[in-house]
């Protein structure tokens, strides 16, 4: 970088800093993020009354990249899709590789890019609601994209909300990550196939879980060999 | 596709003639049969939310936090501009959406330039170059 694109970088710099802590702006910013979040769980409200009325059962799945979201709820969808009439939202920065792989198994996909935006949020749910007709579906999954952070912002309107992490991600990963346990129903600590190989303290994780949020559910499964995968259905009262 | 593209577009080119209904359905049916569920990535610019399907032609460019979805198609060498947001619509080729604008329901025929900023239009035709507000009421089109 030439010395006058750093001088003008610092000018920048300084300028947003100064702006920033200007307190009519900071105010600003805060109320603007307060009316956000208000707006967005105002209608999760909303969508959660209406799934209700009509009897549709309503599950959000949230969880670390990779930690196998798309997995176990191809696991449900083969052994809940006859029982069931079934939605799946799958969110994604972009591509529709979970949406082809959960299509597999005989139950209704719908993806959602969300392109620069890290999380789904109650917005998106309603556009592909409104668009579809309800009286097709029994139960609606929705998975959201693949992190631990911008999710526990957005509400979706389910009734359930289910944390996915994994033994690969390391024990420290749920203490990390409070928010997301904090509102989560259930939570999952997958790929236990791993445990022996990787020798991760599968317990304090559990616990973390459990110091974070008392009522949660904590369902240790692995959806390669599908054990206690029957378990995770039943926990959610499928 | 292209027929039935080209089939909507003469329609809408001499509206008096055609019952509201018609035009209604010629739209749910364009959208219900021609946008598949392929992956979008053809297009200039930031990258907006997709809710599938959308189906984009060559050359589409498109501005910052742009939402689009579901049921959209849009033709080639138009532009959307930051801040917009449509559904359920049929925008043709070298068309201008201008900042901020929501359509829901709607058909933008081709080299419509839509001008104006913040508006919110459900179930209409437009066609024409459009530079505000009154404008827009003057030729606007609705079916429902
Ligand atoms: N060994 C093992 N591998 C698993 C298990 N569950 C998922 N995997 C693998 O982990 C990888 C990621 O799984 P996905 O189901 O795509 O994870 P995801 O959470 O949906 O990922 P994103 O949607 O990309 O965030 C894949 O290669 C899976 O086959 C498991 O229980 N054991
Ligand atoms: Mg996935």
């Amino acid at each position: 970088m030439s010395d006058n694109n750093k001088r003008e970088v610092n000018r920048i710099k300084e300028l947003e800093s100064i702006n920033l802590s200007r307190e009519e702006i900071r105010d600003f910013v805060i109320e603007t993020k307060k009316e956000v979040e208000k707006d967005n769980d105002l209608l999760a409200k909303q969508l959660n009354d209406e799934l209700k009325k009509r009897g549709i059962r309503s599950i959000d799945i949230v969880g670390a990249i990779g930690a196998g979201k798309t997995a176990l709820l191809e696991k449900i969808a083969e052994r809940l899709s006859k029982k069931y009439r079934i939605l799946v939202i799958c969110g994604d920065i972009t591509t529709r590789v979970d949406a082809d792989r959960i299509e597999k198994h005989d139950v209704k996909t719908i993806q959602i890019n969300t392109g620069r935006e890290c999380a789904l949020n109650a917005y998106h749910i309603y556009q592909v609601l409104k668009n579809q007709d309800l009286d097709n579906y029994d139960l609606i999954f929705i998975e959201n994209v693949g992190n631990l952070i911008c999710p526990s912002d957005f509400k979706l309107g389910t009734d359930m909300r289910m944390t996915v992490v994994s033994i690969t991600e390391g024990e420290w990963v749920v203490e990390k990550h409070p928010m997301l346990f904090k509102m989560s129903d259930v939570a999952v600590i997958n790929k236990i196939d791993l445990l022996e190989r990787l020798g991760t303290n599968i317990d304090k994780m559990e616990n973390d879980a459990k110091n974070f949020n008392p009522h949660i559910k904590v369902i240790k499964t692995s959806a390669k060999t599908n054990e206690n995968v029957d378990l995770l259905i039943k926990t959610l009262e499928l | 596709m292209k027929k039935d593209l080209e089939e909507i577009q003469k329609i809408i080119g001499k509206l008096e003639l055609n019952s509201k209904t018609q035009i209604k359905d010629l739209l749910n049916y364009f959208l219900q049969t021609h946008l598949n569920r392929n992956k979008v990535d053809n297009f200039i610019g930031d990258y907006p939310t997709f809710i599938e399907p959308v189906h984009l032609e060559d050359n589409v460019r498109i501005g910052d936090d742009v939402l689009l979805g579901p049921n959209v198609y849009i033709g080639k060498d138009s532009e959307i501009k930051d801040y917009v947001e449509i559904s359920n619509s049929i925008i043709f080729d070298n068309v201008f959406i201008g900042k901020n604008n929501k359509l829901g329901n709607c058909i933008i025929g081709k080299n419509t330039s839509l001008v104006c900023e913040n508006i919110n239009v459900n179930n209409c035709v437009i066609v024409g170059n459009i530079k505000s507000k009154e404008d827009l009421y003057k030729i606007i089109y609705k079916f429902e």
